[in-house]
């Protein structure tokens, strides 16, 4: 089975695109989608997809700018640009940062079929690495070690599990699994609670949402809110006329 | 009539070419001075010289007069020494027959006497009896009864012994050549009762007379005797050019005839103690009348006029007409369409800065062609811009993926009002040709866009309107509203992740229509707000819009933007009514 992850920020799009490619069930399963590529790095390492199929026209980070970002740091990932323009200039970007194939729009169910055939070749599937878990005593101060680096960098939007764990020198899923057991909080959920409470003392202030998304390291402030939401239990806009708790 | 030549003779003038202008202005000064000059000269000339010869006429008269009366007493002289001579009152003193010796030695004594003088004819000797004695020269006819007359005589008597001096002896001597003589008369007294005792007549060749003016001849002028009735004594032919002349009771008097360059002077002159009138008749002669400097240094000042007018000329067509005819020659390539600079090098005058001015004026005018060609081309790129932002694929093809998912999705009905509104929007938005529609058809096509975005963006705007249904008729170049509406959009209401409002208003304020797009999106910063008219990425849209709109109108005041960061941003597009 084949992990499909849909990014576009046009729910229209992701739902019409999710729609045909179910009809590729059970080969291909649509694991996830995002509205941004803010939300996607947010949300990759929970979905962990095979393919991502990443709009390449989407406001605060764009499907090249993420798309770079994230073959550097997922190398077995494959990624399809969707695109309503077929230029040069955008295939050579495109190919250019290793992009393994692009889809134009409108999307056409052939050209699907035939592009995810193509892509689901190149796909090395590892073994699921089933490391031991015996957690030394060494990885303690090393979470003590993330938690300070979430705590400073968590204005960086580009941050996520698999690049804190790049950087300290762990296995993604490993250091999810070792973080968990340390603290009892998922790093993702550790790293969201940082920049919601910031979010929330900025709220108090008064300032604007998009303001404060920015701040906090999500641009995106549509998902920004969403998260917000879901953390508060009120949307930000309530905070702002209410500010309490 | 006069006035029509004149009016002709203008026309024709103006319409020459400018060198021919000072060739033909030059030559007509050449002209007028030369004949200025000329009877200026003339006159002042013609005056002084006929002073000058009347004078100088009189003169001359004179001067024949005086020789003639020289001769004559000469002559007189003679007739005296005869008179005196022993033998001559001898044979008039004593009875003596013809043949006799007193006849004899009196001949002899009138030949020795006479002999040493000129002009001698004949003399005659007469007694009281009227015999005679003579010598003569040719043939004479001697008519004595015409002596014997008592006019005749009286006259000489009269005299008392001073010569009577008569043209042919009044007709009493005659020669047979026909040649008129000079007749000196005169009593001979006894020297010593003082009682006449005979006559004694010389008669001389008129070769005296000629003689007496021989010297004055030529030069155009011309002498004639006349008697006292003015009857030529050679001819008998009478002088007419003496008709002109006032015959006064003066001894000389003088006239002019004839035209200018052919005048004569007639005069006439009675020399005193005879009965000849000298008539002169003289051709005037500039040569003579003119002096020979002043005559050079006038012809030389009349050279150095045309030479230096012709200089002038030269210098005019070289420095002037010249340089403006090449210069209008390579200016006439301007004719054929070519803004072309006129490359010549003219002198650093006036027209050298004619010249660099027209050339100056030409830069200007092709930078303001260019100028315009530019602001035209921006025109329409704008306009292509504006349309291909809808026109290429993002916008159609994401409405119709869109529509896709509504078809697999959403009933039947909201499919089927999509793509009418697709259709309309492509039809009012490729709406052929015209670059301008009303107001009315510009918001059909953004409210098509703005329902065709919601679709897309539900969660993200509403839009409002609020118009002036008054105003909807004005005509506005097509698409400026569109690209401000999508401008509020995407880098408006999109980036602020809340739900936001586009509201288009169309009203009337201060004699102009005004239509605000105003969004409460994420506004802009100073900084950005004085940056939205430069060439930026960031003012896409809105800068080419502006400008598509200013150049419409004609006028740079048709906007005014206004922004608070975070909260809202509003264009006022403010067109003429």
């Amino acid at each position: 089975m084949v992990r499909v992850m849909i990014i576009d920020d046009e729910k229209a799009i992701r739902s019409l695109l999710k729609i045909t490619l179910e009809r590729e069930k059970p080969l291909i399963e649509v694991v996830g989608e995002a509205a941004s590529g803010i939300e996607a790095i947010n949300t990759i390492d929970i979905y962990k997809p095979d393919i991502a199929f990443v709009d390449i026209k989407m406001p605060f980070m764009d499907g090249i700018e993420f798309s770079r970002l994230a073959i550097k740091r997922y190398p077995d990932l494959k990624i399809i640009i969707l695109t309503a323009l077929k230029d040069f200039e955008h295939a050579r970007k495109c190919i250019g940062i290793g992009v393994s194939d692009y889809l134009l729009k409108p999307i056409s169910y052939e050209e699907i079929k035939n592009t995810l055939k193509k892509v689901i070749g190149q796909i090395k599937k590892q073994p699921e690495s089933d490391e031991s878990c015996d957690f030394t005593a060494d990885d303690g101060s090393s979470v003590a070690r993330i938690k300070d680096y979430i705590a400073c960098n968590y204005r960086d939007p580009e941050i996520n599990l698999t690049s804190i764990a790049q950087k300290f020198g762990f296995n993604a899923s490993y250091l999810s699994r070792l973080f968990k057991q340390k603290t009892g909080t998922g790093l993702n959920d550790f790293l969201l609670k940082c920049r919601m409470e910031k979010a929330i003392s900025y709220a108090r202030t008064g300032t604007l949402m998009y303001v404060t998304a920015n701040e906090v390291g999500i641009p995106d402030p549509n998902y920004f809110g969403k998260c917000f939401k879901k953390y508060t239990g009120k949307a930000y806009s309530e905070y702002l006329k209410n500010p309490v708790g | 009539m006069g006035k029509r030549v004149a009016g002709k003779l203008k026309r024709w003038f103006s319409s020459r070419k400018l060198k021919q202008k000072v060739r033909y202005l030059v030559l007509a000064i050449i002209a007028l001075y030369l004949l200025l000059f000329f009877f200026i000269y003339m006159f002042f000339i013609e005056k002084s010289m006929m002073n000058y010869t009347l004078e100088s006429n009189y003169k001359t008269m004179v001067s024949i007069g005086n020789n003639l009366n020289s001769e004559l007493n000469t002559i007189k002289s003679m007739s005296q020494l005869i008179m005196t001579n022993s033998n001559i009152a001898a044979y008039l003193m004593n009875d003596s027959t013809p043949g006799s010796r007193y006849a004899h030695n009196a001949i002899t004594s009138i030949y020795d006497i006479s002999n040493n003088f000129n002009y001698i004819n004949s003399i005659y000797l007469y007694r009281l009896n009227w015999q005679s004695v003579h010598i003569a020269r040719g043939i004479t006819y001697v008519n004595t009864a015409i002596m014997k007359e008592d006019a005749w005589l009286k006259e000489v008597y009269d005299a008392n012994g001073g010569c009577v001096i008569r043209i042919n002896g009044n007709g009493a001597y005659i020669t047979k050549s026909g040649e008129p003589l000079i007749s000196m008369i005169r009593v001979v007294n006894d020297i010593d009762t003082q009682k006449p005792i005979g006559l004694l007549v010389v008669n001389l060749s008129s070769k005296i007379l000629e003689d007496s003016y021989k010297d004055m001849e030529g030069n155009g002028k011309q002498f004639y005797y006349c008697d006292e009735s003015f009857k030529p004594i050679r001819s008998v032919k009478m002088l007419t050019e003496l008709n002109k002349l006032e015959i006064t009771g003066e001894r000389f008097n003088q006239t002019t005839t004839g035209n200018l360059g052919n005048k004569k002077i007639v005069s006439y002159y009675h020399i005193p103690n005879t009965p000849f009138i000298i008539v002169g008749i003289e051709k005037m002669s500039y040569a003579d009348a003119i002096p020979s400097k002043l005559g050079w240094v006038t012809v030389a000042l009349a050279a150095l006029t045309i030479f230096s007018l012709t200089f002038v000329s030269i210098f005019i067509s070289r420095y002037i007409t010249s340089p403006i005819e090449r210069l209008v020659q390579s200016m006439d390539i301007v004719k054929r369409g070519w803004l072309k600079r006129v490359s010549l090098s003219l002198p650093d005058d006036e027209i050298g800065r004619l010249k660099d001015s027209y050339n100056n004026m030409l830069v200007e005018i092709n930078n303001l062609i260019s100028q315009l060609i530019e602001k035209e081309k921006k025109m329409q790129k704008a306009e292509l811009d504006a349309l291909q932002e809808q026109i290429k694929p993002h916008f159609l093809y994401n409405t119709l993926d869109t529509i896709a998912y509504l078809a697999l999705m959403e009933p039947s009905e909201k499919v089927y009002d999509a793509i009418v509104t697709l259709g309309n929007f492509y039809r009012k938005f490729l709406s052929s040709g015209s670059k301008e529609i009303s107001l009315r058809e510009e918001i059909g096509i953004v409210k098509d866009y703005l329902k065709l975005q919601k679709l897309r963006y539900e969660d993200v705007f509403e839009d409002e309107y609020e118009l002036d249904e008054s105003l909807l008729d004005k005509m506005v170049p097509k698409l400026i509203l569109q690209p401000l509406v999508e401008n509020s959009l995407y880098h408006g209401l999109r980036p602020k992740g809340e739900k936001g409002v586009i509201k288009i208003s169309v009203f009337k304020k201060e004699d102009k229509i005004h239509i605000v797009i105003f969004d409460n999106g994420i506004g802009m910063n100073e900084e950005r707000l004085s940056r939205i008219m430069d060439n930026s990425r960031n003012s896409f849209g809105f800068k080419g819009t502006i400008e598509r709109i200013q150049y419409y109108f004609g006028t740079d005041d048709v906007y005014d933007i206004e922004s608070v960061e975070g909260w809202y941003t509003r264009v006022d597009i403010k067109i003429p009514i």
